[in-house]
């Protein structure tokens, strides 16, 4: 039988589902959510059994919706057990809309904002004056590794309390938590070995602060009560290392994606930061919107939702893909271009509502809503304060490598964060 | 109990109607408003005073004694 007659030829615009396994999607999935949004805005994925939303608006109304989405997988008003596999154990994101959810969050919300923050800034930028400080007469420095991933790890084990005389410690577990995390494989035991090296090194802080509380982040997460009902040994360590991943890894791989953005993506523009580092702001913001550390959000539905015509079905698994949202044509001019005078973008200070009194719209980086990320002014002002010290610090930075193989990530839609693997930077006398 | 929200300040982040949706709701815009609901109760209070000091543009007024 000729196989050519029963071939089909491929629709242009068809999915294949198996297209979110490739290697091609995770190094660059813009050409895929274009077609997601342009042709397919609601798109049942059989294959992974599964939803996908694409478009700006779309992806916006669910975050809003808290009433047909929910952020966990179990019921609301079920019963919920702990999954043990998890390298992080047990956290506060399983806990979805519950009221439960609001309290874990309220009780370390505060500390990540306004005053507390502040109060916490010259601790960063002494942070990063010492890592600075371990390269800056050498010449060159691979960023990833020697920067972006060493400063918001000491940052927030400083928030936490935990001895700065453990921080190089820490910051090992840290780095194999993370890879665990991502990279799955011998990753994965590896990250699971450093997460019980963790625990094992908590217990005895915990127990201690749960008898002497001191005004650092553990005692305040070791004391809080809900209903006359503290939180048990392993809900703590699991929110410690939830801090560790949400308030470390993210704010390390936002850091090197704007540096290299600046460096490769518009080097034109990395000539305006020289003499404006105030516009470090607008890096991030355009960082967060064009290419975010984290693309995917997921949802299931509580109730059926009509959408596009489509009806998805009550209990579904559904993907928010903000990282396409954030590229919809239908919303930002050029927006496969990366500029940070784009006039179309809100810049500066997000809101967890994602409306703006200028009218215009934000990026859908940190989400929306009731689960809009709790650390996002921190951030902010942590990514800030390490890039501005880091050109301030390095006479005439520049790419040691003319080519980079660009920013990657493991699999998307397992959270994996996008950032680049190495980054390194010449500096000095040319 | 009353709650009053500045308009003029309220800078739209959404705090209050996210954590504290049983007093507030999103209105047009994205603007805070105050859900008709009956304010004398320990629990709204709760309510009221913790957004009011989470509020990031001071736009939240309880005035208790009312």
């Amino acid at each position: 039988m000729a196989e050519a007659a029963t071939e089909r030829p491929a629709l242009p615009d068809a999915i294949d589902p198996r297209e979110f396994d490739g290697a091609a999607f995770q190094r660059d999935p813009f050409p895929l959510y274009k077609r997601l949004r342009d042709h397919h805005p609601v798109f049942h994925d059989r294959f992974h059994n599964r939803w996908i939303l694409s478009r700006y608006w779309d992806v916006d109304g669910a975050f809003q919706d808290n009433a047909s989405y929910d952020r966990a997988v179990y019921r609301p008003d079920g019963p919920y057990e702990f999954g043990s596999t998890h390298v992080f154990g047990p956290n506060i994101l399983e806990y979805g809309n519950s009221p439960q959810h609001r309290w874990l969050r309220n009780i370390v919300a505060g500390q990540f904002v306004g005053r507390r923050l502040q109060d916490f800034l010259p601790m960063v930028e002494q942070i990063c004056d010492e890592v600075i400080a371990t390269f800056k007469d050498v010449g060159e420095v691979e960023l990833v590794n020697q920067f972006s991933s060493q400063v918001p790890i000491r940052v927030i084990s400083n928030m936490l309390g935990l001895p700065r005389a453990d921080e190089d410690t820490f910051v090992g577990w840290y780095q194999a938590l993370i890879a665990g995390l991502g990279f799955g494989g011998e990753h994965l035991a590896r990250g699971i070995q450093a997460r019980n090296e963790m625990w094992a090194y908590l217990d005895p802080l915990i127990a201690v602060r749960s008898k002497a509380p001191g005004e650092d982040l553990l005692s305040r997460i070791v004391s809080a009560q809900l209903d006359g009902q503290r939180m048990s040994p392993d809900e703590v360590k699991g929110f410690v290392a939830l801090l560790l991943a949400a308030g470390g890894d993210t704010t390390d791989k936002a850091i090197a994606n704007m540096w290299y953005h600046m460096l490769y993506t518009r080097p034109d523009q990395f000539d305006d930061l020289r003499g404006n580092p105030a516009l470090w702001d607008n890096v991030f913001t355009e960082m967060m919107r064009y290419d975010p550390v984290v693309h995917a959000q997921f949802r299931h539905t509580t109730r059926e939702v009509v959408l596009h015509g489509k009806v998805i079905p009550e209990r579904a698994g559904v993907i928010l893909y903000l990282g396409a949202g954030n590229r919809d044509e239908r919303v930002f001019k050029n927006p496969d271009r990366f500029d940070i005078h784009r006039t179309d973008l809100h810049m500066g200070r997000e809101n967890r509502s994602g409306r703006y009194k200028d009218g215009l719209p934000g990026h859908l980086g940190f989400g929306i809503g009731q689960h809009f990320c709790m650390g996002y002014a921190m951030a902010r002002q942590e990514a800030m304060i390490a890039c501005s010290k880091l050109l301030d610090a390095l006479p005439s930075p520049r790419p040691k490598f003319d080519a980079h193989p660009g920013i990657n990530s493991p699999s998307i839609d397992s959270g994996g964060f996008r950032s680049p693997e190495t980054l390194w930077l010449t500096f000095g006398a040319a | 109990m009353q709650v009053r929200i500045d308009l003029e300040k309220c800078c739209m982040s959404g705090e209050c109607y996210y954590n504290h949706p049983e007093l507030f709701a999103m209105g047009d815009e994205g603007a805070s408003v105050v859900k008709p609901v009956d304010l004398d109760t320990d629990e709204m209070r709760r309510h009221a005073v913790q957004a009011a000091e989470v509020c990031p543009a001071g736009a939240i007024f309880v005035d208790e004694g009312v």
